[in-house]
This record gives C-alpha cells, sequence and structure tokens, in this order.
C-alpha cells in the first residue's frame, strides 16, 4: 500500500496554495491531489514521495496532518477496467469512501487510489482478482 | 510561608480592625470628597450612622461612571502633589479610568502584593519573570514591586517578544511566571513549538497569573503545557481598588484569601443591589479601607463570585473568593438567555479534540441572534473522514446546549490560526452593538 496525506483546510483564498507552497520549498513532489466542495473546511488528500518529511514540514507550517496507507491499483487505459475493480470490491461486501488517481506515470499506467472501510481487504480481494497493488516505492520516483 | 500577621487574625479581631477602618475611611470621604458627600447626604447617611459592619450596607455605591465622571483627580482625597504615582486603565470608549497613589499607598500595594506572591509559593530565592505589559497597566509594577519586596529577583520582561522570554527564562533560569493566563498559554505552546519541554527544559515551577480570569479547565491546559508539577495559582485585583493584591490563591488552590484588613468585601444582586447572605453567588462589591489617595467605597466590580468564610488548610483565616464566573459586563444576551464567556470556554476547554483557544461572535440575521464558535482542531486521527470532523461538531454544539439552553454554530480552523494574545484576551465580539 502507498501513504496518503489528509490535510485539514480551510475554505478560505490561498488556502490551498499555502500547503503547495509548504511542500514547494522543501522539495517535495506531489503525485496526486483531491479535493471536494465542502462549505466550511475540506479535507485534502494527497500523495508525495516523501510522505514522513511532508507531514513534518505541514506540521511545523501549522497544518493539521494525519498519514494513513492506501490502496493504490494500477489500471489500463481501456474501457471496463474501472467498473471490474468497482465490482471486485462490491462483490466484497465493501463500500467505498471516494476515489481520486494518479495519471501521470512516467509512461506506467495510472494508479487509482480507492479508500474503503477495510483497506487490507480491500487490497488482498483486488490482488486476488489479479488487480496490481502499488507499494510506496512505486510513487516515490 | 505566610507573609503577614493579619492573615490568620482570629475573625473577631478582623471585624474590630475593619470597622476601625471603615470608619476613619468613611469620615475621610465625607470631608474630603464632594462627589461622596454628596451620595451620602442624598442617601441621608452620615460618617456618624456607620456603627458596626452591618451598616456599610446603606453607604451608597462607587460606580466606575464615578470615576469618568470625575476624571481625573474628583475622587481623590489627597491634593496632587501628594501623588508618587498615577496609573491608568483604557477603557473602550471615553476617558480611561485615572487611579493614584501616597507614598502609604505604595507601601501598602507592595505588601498586599507581598502576601499573594508568597500565598503563592514566592519565597526570595525565586527568579519571577513579569510578562505583563508595563506602562500605565497596574499588573506589572504591582507584581514587581511586591516580588522586590520579598527579596526575590525581578526580570521586568514585559509583554512580547515571545521567543526572547523562553531565552530568557532558560538562561536567568526563571522560577516565576507573571502573565495573563492567556499569554502563560501562549509562551508555553511557543516553548513547545521552539523544541522544549517546560517541565524539563525550563526552571519555572511557579505560575502567578492575573489580569483576566483562568478557569479551572484552561489550568488544566497549563498543566499539560508547562508539566504537572507546576503550582498554577491566580490572583486578582483592579486598578480601582489597588491593582493586583486585592485577592489571591494559596497552594490549596481553594479560592482567592482576600486581604481582609484593606479590602471588605460583599456579594449583592447586580439587579437589585441587594446584599446577599454567606455563601450566595453574585456580584462582588468591595470597600478599601486603608487607601489614602482614593479609597473607593462599595465599588461595584462587576465581577461575579462567591464568599467562602470556612478556614483555609493552609492556617489563613482571611475570606476567599470563588473563581469568578464571568464579569456581569461580559454578560451576552442571546435570544433572551445570559451567556458568560466563561460558561463556554468551560465547555470547550473540556473537549481534548479541539485546542485552548476560542473565538466567539454574535450577531443578527434576519432579526434573529446567532452565535458562532471559531475552535482550532487539535486532533489529527478525525483527518481520516469527514463524518469525524461532523460528529466533532455535533459534539461539541450538544455540550453547549447542555450548558446554555441555546444552538451555536461551531466552525473548525485550522491550529494556530486563531488570535493569540500577550495581554489580556478578547475573545467575544458582539457584531450587534454596532447595529
Ligand atoms: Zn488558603
Amino acid at each position: 500500500m502507498i501513504k496518503q496525506l489528509s490535510v485539514f483546510v480551510q475554505n478560505e483564498i490561498g488556502s490551498l496554495a499555502n500547503v503547495t507552497s509548504v511542500l514547494k520549498d522543501n522539495m517535495i513532489n506531489l503525485r496526486a491531489i483531491a479535493s471536494f466542495d465542502t462549505p466550511e473546511f475540506a479535507i485534502l488528500r494527497i500523495v508525495v514521495d516523501q510522505p514522513e518529511k511532508a507531514k513534518e514540514v505541514l506540521n511545523a507550517g501549522g497544518f493539521a496532518v494525519k498519514v494513513t496507507e492506501a490502496v493504490a491499483v494500477e489500471l489500463e487505459d481501456k474501457p471496463g477496467e474501472l467498473d471490474g475493480m468497482f465490482r471486485v470490491i462490491a462483490d466484497a461486501k465493501l463500500g467505498v469512501n471516494y476515489i481520486y488517481s494518479i495519471v501521470l506515470r512516467n509512461g506506467k499506467v495510472p494508479l487509482m487510489i480507492v479508500n474503503t472501510e477495510d483497506l487490507t481487504k480491500t487490497a488482498s480481494v483486488l490482488k486476488e482478482h489479479g488487480y496490481i497493488v502499488a507499494e510506496q516505492e512505486d510513487v516515490n520516483a | 510561608m505566610i507573609w503577614a500577621k493579619e492573615e490568620t487574625l482570629p475573625r473577631r479581631e478582623m471585624e474590630e480592625l475593619q470597622l476601625q477602618r471603615l470608619q476613619e475611611t468613611v469620615v475621610r470621604v465625607y470631608e474630603k470628597v464632594p462627589a461622596y458627600r454628596a451620595k451620602m447626604d442624598e442617601a441621608g447617611i452620615a460618617p456618624e450612622d456607620i456603627k458596626s459592619l452591618e451598616d456599610l450596607k446603606k453607604l451608597p455605591f462607587t460606580n466606575k461612571k464615578d470615576l469618568r465622571d470625575n476624571y481625573p483627580f474628583g475622587l481623590f482625597t489627597v491634593p496632587k502633589k501628594d501623588l508618587v504615582r498615577i496609573h491608568a486603565s483604557s477603557g473602550t470608549t471615553g476617558k480611561p479610568t485615572v487611579v493614584g497613589y501616597t507614598k502609604k499607598d505604595m507601601k501598602t500595594w507592595t505588601e498586599c502584593v507581598s502576601r499573594i506572591a508568597a500565598m503563592g509559593g514566592a519565597t526570595e530565592e525565586d527568579v519571577a519573570q513579569i510578562c505583563f505589559g508595563y506602562g500605565m497597566f497596574t499588573g506589572a509594577l504591582g507584581l514587581h514591586y511586591g516580588l522586590e519586596n520579598m527579596g526575590a529577583t525581578v526580570c521586568p520582561t514585559s509583554s512580547g517578544n515571545t521567543q526572547k522570554q523562553i531565552m530568557y527564562m532558560q538562561d536567568f533560569e526563571t522560577t516565576i511566571l507573571v502573565a495573563t493566563p492567556s499569554y502563560g498559554l501562549h509562551i508555553g505552546e511557543v516553548a513547545h513549538q521552539m523544541g522544549l519541554k517546560p517541565s524539563e527544559d525550563l526552571k519555572v515551577k511557579i505560575g502567578l497569573f492575573g489580569g483576566e480570569g483562568m478557569t479551572e479547565p484552561m489550568r488544566e491546559e497549563m498543566y499539560k503545557l508547562w508539566g504537572h508539577d507546576m503550582m498554577v495559582t491566580q490572583n486578582y485585583g483592579m486598578s480601582e481598588l489597588i491593582g493586583p493584591g486585592v485577592s489571591g490563591e494559596c497552594l490549596e488552590l481553594c479560592g482567592m484569601h482576600i486581604n481582609e484588613d484593606h479590602f471588605i468585601p460583599e456579594i449583592i444582586d447586580p439587579d437589585t443591589g441587594e446584599v446577599l447572605p454567606p455563601g450566595s453567588k453574585g456580584e462582588l462589591v468591595i470597600s478599601c479601607v486603608t487607601k489614602e489617595a482614593l479609597p473607593l467605597i462599595r465599588y461595584r466590580t462587576r465581577d461575579i463570585s462567591r464568599l467562602m468564610y470556612e478556614t483555609c488548610k493552609c492556617g489563613r483565616t482571611t475570606v476567599r473568593m470563588e473563581n469568578l464566573s464571568g464579569r456581569s459586563d461580559d454578560m451576552l444576551i442571546i435570544r433572551g438567555v445570559n451567556v458568560f464567556p466563561t460558561q463556554i470556554e468551560e465547555v470547550l476547554l473540556k473537549v481534548p479534540e479541539i485546542g485552548a483557544h476560542y473565538e466567539i461572535v454574535v450577531d443578527r440575521k434576519n432579526f434573529l441572534d446567532y452565535m458562532e464558535i471559531k475552535v482550532e482542531l487539535a486532533d489529527e486521527a478525525l483527518l481520516d473522514s469527514y463524518s469525524k470532523l461532523g460528529e466533532l461538531e455535533q459534539r461539541i454544539k450538544s455540550n453547549l446546549r447542555v450548558v446554555l439552553g441555546l444552538d451555536a454554530t461551531i466552525k473548525l480552523v485550522a491550529p494556530r490560526s486563531l488570535q493569540r494574545f500577550e495581554g489580556k484576551a478578547k475573545r467575544v465580539t458582539d457584531l450587534r452593538k454596532d447595529l
């Protein structure tokens, strides 16, 4: 599995830029980012090449940050791939909380990050069905 | 250590001393201050009518407005040349409140502060860092003189420049921190941000906090930041009365002992002005019975407290006043419900997932009052999902509803994003006043 950072951001002009500036200043490379349309505040989900360092520098910058594991699945760029993955998860009686993707991977296939209430089980049922679940090393480079 | 023998007088002797001093003071103000004479004449009372402490309640109250109306020196009983010090407290509106001290007043003040410092555990061995803003505010110079008088080493660092404060704390091996509770919390936070663990890396063992009230949950926050071995005490005073030195907590932490031989307390119903029976909660009224320059009689402090006359375990016999439960001035009326900001603070500081700082905004929307409270998210574990954060907001909201009987809007904000205070905190904004 890979590491994902959840960052608390207020709905204010510039609040996302404040996060990305801290990452830029510390030479941390963003691999994926997701945020949703919420009225008061947002939980920004990000995947970076140096998750522990990112948490440290964001905390020092006054952000609340939690590092958690995330399931990232390799998906071919062809019709039905995503459907197949959702089927496997649904058949295992798991609910999806949110998904987002890492598309740019230097020619490698995109990764779909999927969050459910049971990440270990999600990763294992996907592997059983032949999907490749990425590790943190796969997103570092 | 008990600083003065007056602190352990048997009740009867204390009352005799109080009566004698009260009688002298009433004669003094009646003779020297036209405004007092006019008020007393109007109430139909003469100095000789004060025959017992019970008669105190016959005297008219003094309000902050009286000080403003007689700005700057109209209530003083001495000519200006007899003053050796003037202080002033800035009001949000109009003229400041001016207070003055004769040489004898300075001695009284200094002794009163030495007493409260000793109550909190201070000795001549200590190094005290005074992080109150110096200037016209009485807090800093009050503590300064009182601590110097007891032989402690005083560092007048004043407020602000927090990192430097912490550097001095390390280098001078400061043992006593003097600050407002808000600033005490802020200094503790900054020390942690600097990578220090105050309980191990600093020698501060006593906090003498004042200038604003400290609720019990705030004291808990102080222990969390400074370590549980710190003696976290608070003291009480106001410039109109003398400055700091009116009362302070002893090591038993069971209320603030009032220097009763100088200040006679009463508790009244703030609406009717009636004196309430011992043990009741109400507005604290204080008569200064040893001051020369400005001996205010029955001054309405607007602070809500309760008096406890039982002898304390520390051996002092002086009456104790309970932690302030708010100021009648600060009381907000929201949709007809009386709300003290301290009630809100008590609720918020018991929620471990949020920080110790908060902001309250009261406004009116469509002719209806509403209250929004901003709190800082402290527990990163909740970042798993929106529902966990939503549950936290709901929990704070329902805890507040239980205490206040009101709904508030809770707004979670990022850690360290709310304003920090170097003096008294100003956490409430009432926008309805501007309408
Ligand atoms: Zn005591």
